[in-house]
């Protein structure tokens, strides 16, 4: 069964530091605090509290990149996320514009978001054949879409009290409310997929579907609850980004389902599927994060972002091919056919003496 | 005798429904006449019908290449990150009047012919990075995406090629040229050729097919692989060059998301995502599908802010039933080998 999650369930190896660190997540770990330091050495103003200050416009995506590396695990995609943001961040602004209490507001929001995902998962498992790719670039246009047939002509919409949104967009101490949004999120998220039979799961379909469907675990059903997660997470993220931005338009959230999928797989998680983990994805998010609002302190042009996340995500793939090629596996067999056969020389050497 | 009737009936029904191109076009002719009657009579007209394959010219472009990545089992997203990159490139050529000196048609050919190496050495790493590196499709054209859309706007330093800067070379796409067409017909007619009588097209269908059974009947998956991405990067090269000249601009964010388009025109034309399905006529009605629809929406009274839904709603809709005649069929020669 270890197959291709590359765990062993019977037997887990020990693990010296030197390997933790050696390891994707302890690399992200070190990618990280350089991208701290260089921010630093970059410029005065990179401050923790000018950092935590900026976080909020570009921290909700990481909410996203949860489910999204659910469905990476599976083998999946999703590119629908970045529009869902977009309708429900629309839904919200109408919603709350039309004088209802915000509490409701909140919840009309997610419940756009849980339907649009719905849609998806129900899409998809209903006729499981379909590439989920291509059914999620279909509701990615319909969503936006909807969206920008209700925004009109203007293709824009303010929230009105934008008092409300506040609230959301406080700080505790130091630290934004959507900070502590993704931390308690990626907490839960990492339990289940880690702790939890549901995230066995997960890897056993991502590993092989047929072979998962046998062993009687519900395909059908997990898919669509991981689909109905994403779009709830989606919704979840649009309110956070109405607190920095105070309205809708027809570009809001465009692209984001790219970025995400760039935190999942920079932080480890192979789209084949049965591979990676959240961990590494959370800390991708936040190096990403910071990155960002280095080069937004710096007045640089803000377009790098785009070369520099792009050659992370293909160096970063590269790397664990390369290393996972026939050229180095053949070497470290040879290496561990030597010392099999040292020891089995010194074994027998010794009663002889 | 009347068994025998309605049993050619049937089957000759089944061809119609069974083959997807056929089945395409007869789709397409039928909403060509509802929308040619509905916009009274205005949508049959020779200059509506030439507008409608210059608006796509593009799309229709890099379909071709799309075709040929999806045919093996891969995909291609970087192809409007690559489009942005080389256009703006000769965008910004043109700007600094480079080779201001040299004669207009030829201008016009040495910056299309830039346009194009750009692209191919752009694919050409892709091909190495996804067939040598072993990177998965998706991401590594994802990156790829990031990067040249990225220089793209690097090299723009927030500038834009206007159609004063561009002027000259935008004779070739502006309205009433046959530019555009004559490459269009022209890719069209080897890619053609190329899919169906070239050793290099039964290749890329067999290893769609079943990339390990290639592998062993001695055909060179690599070589073929990093072929395909390369030629995607050269006609997405060539299709910046044809954006600039028909849009007579060039900036860094043009034609952002234009990429599904082109996935989706090979997913209507009947291209399969999981490869070795697919055919060059199919992308073509594909791509035709798409366009009529665009340019049918404002004609039928639907004003443009609907295009979008309509088009997801399409997409949907042509894979699902897609799915739906498959399973259908499947159960057909079941039953019937049954008996």
């Amino acid at each position: 069964m270890a197959g291709k999650s590359g765990r062993s369930i019977a037997y887990t190896p020990e693990r010296s530091i030197l390997k933790r660190i050696l390891s994707w997540e302890g690399a992200l770990v070190i990618i990280f605090i350089g991208v701290l330091v260089m921010g630093r050495i970059m410029s005065a103003s990179f401050t923790p509290e000018n950092v935590l200050r900026e976080m909020p416009k570009y921290l909700s995506e990481i909410l996203i990149a949860l489910p999204m590396g659910f469905i990476l695990i599976m083998g999946e995609i999703d590119i629908s996320v970045g529009s869902i943001v977009c309708l429900s961040a629309t839904v919200a602004t109408f919603a709350g514009n039309a004088g209802i209490p915000f509490p409701v507001v909140i919840l009309i929001c997610l419940a756009t978001g849980l339907a649009c995902g719905a849609l998806n998962g129900f899409i998809l498992t209903r006729w499981p054949e379909l590439p989920p790719m291509i059914v999620t670039l279909g509701t990615q246009i319909i969503f936006r879409g909807i969206a920008e047939v209700s925004l009109g002509a203007g293709g824009s919409a303010s929230y009105v009290n934008s008092k409300d949104l506040d609230i959301l967009g406080a700080r505790l101490g130091p630290f934004p409310v959507a900070f502590f949004a993704v931390i308690i999120a990626a907490v839960i998220y990492i339990v289940v997929l880690s702790k939890t039979t549901f995230g066995r799961k997960l890897y056993a379909i991502g590993s092989n579907r047929t072979a998962a469907n046998y062993a009687g675990i519900k395909v059908g059903k997990v898919r669509f609850i991981v689909y109905t997660l994403a779009g709830l997470m989606s919704a979840i993220c649009a309110l956070f980004i109405l607190t920095t931005t105070y309205g809708a338009n027809t570009t809001t959230g465009q692209n984001y389902e790219m970025d995400v999928i760039a935190m999942c797989v920079f932080g480890g998680i192979a789209t084949t599927g049965g591979k990676g983990n959240l961990f590494g994805a959370l800390i991708a998010g936040f190096t990403i994060v910071c990155l960002r609002i280095a080069l937004g302190l710096n007045n640089i042009n803000t377009q790098l972002i785009l070369v520099i996340i792009g050659l992370l995500l293909i160096v970063s793939v590269l790397i664990s091919s390369l290393t996972q090629s026939d050229f180095f596996k053949k070497r470290q067999l040879k290496k561990a056919a030597e010392k099999s056969a040292k020891k089995e020389a010194e074994a027998l050497n010794k009663p002889l003496e | 005798m009347e068994t025998k009737k309605t049993g050619k009936v049937a089957s000759f029904f089944r061809k119609l429904t069974g083959n997807h191109e056929i089945s395409l076009a007869l789709i397409l002719i039928l909403m060509f006449v509802v929308v040619d009657i509905l916009s009274g009579g205005t949508f049959h007209t020779f200059g509506n019908i030439t507008d409608i394959f210059r608006n796509n010219a593009l799309t229709l472009l890099m379909s071709l290449g799309m075709l040929l990545v999806l045919l093996t089992g891969g995909i291609d997203i970087s192809i409007t990150g690559v489009l942005a990159f080389s256009g703006m490139t000769i965008g910004l050529m043109m700007k600094n009047n480079m080779f201001a000196g040299v004669p207009l048609p030829l201008r016009i050919v040495l910056f299309f012919l830039i346009a194009t190496i750009i692209g191919t050495v752009c694919g050409f790493i892709n091909g190495i990075i996804i067939a040598k590196g072993k990177v998965s499709p998706i991401i590594c054209t994802l990156g790829a995406m990031y990067v040249w859309r990225g220089m793209a706007f690097i090299i723009s330093n927030n500038s834009w090629a206007s159609a004063l800067d561009v002027q000259g070379f935008s004779d070739f796409g502006k309205e009433g040229s046959v530019g555009p067409y004559i490459i269009l017909i022209v890719a069209f007619a080897a890619f053609f050729v190329l899919m169906k009588w070239s050793g290099f097209g039964r290749k890329v269908y067999a290893i769609g097919s079943n990339k390990e059974a290639a592998r062993i009947s001695g055909i060179n998956v690599d070589r073929v692989q990093i072929a395909v991405y390369t030629i995607m990067g050269a006609l997405s090269g060539l299709a910046g060059a044809l954006s600039v000249s028909i849009y007579a601009s060039g900036q860094p964010n043009m034609q952002t998301g234009k990429e599904m388009d082109v996935i989706a025109a090979c997913v209507i034309g009947g291209v399969s995502m999981s490869g070795g399905r697919g055919t060059v006529l199919g992308t073509l009605l594909g791509g035709i599908f798409y366009a009529i629809v665009y340019k049918a929406l404002p004609l039928v009274g639907l004003e443009s802010i609907w295009q979008n839904l309509i088009k997801g709603v399409i997409i949907l809709a042509v894979v699902v039933i897609n799915v739906v005649t498959q399973r259908t069929m499947k159960r057909r020669t079941l039953a019937r080998r049954e008996i």
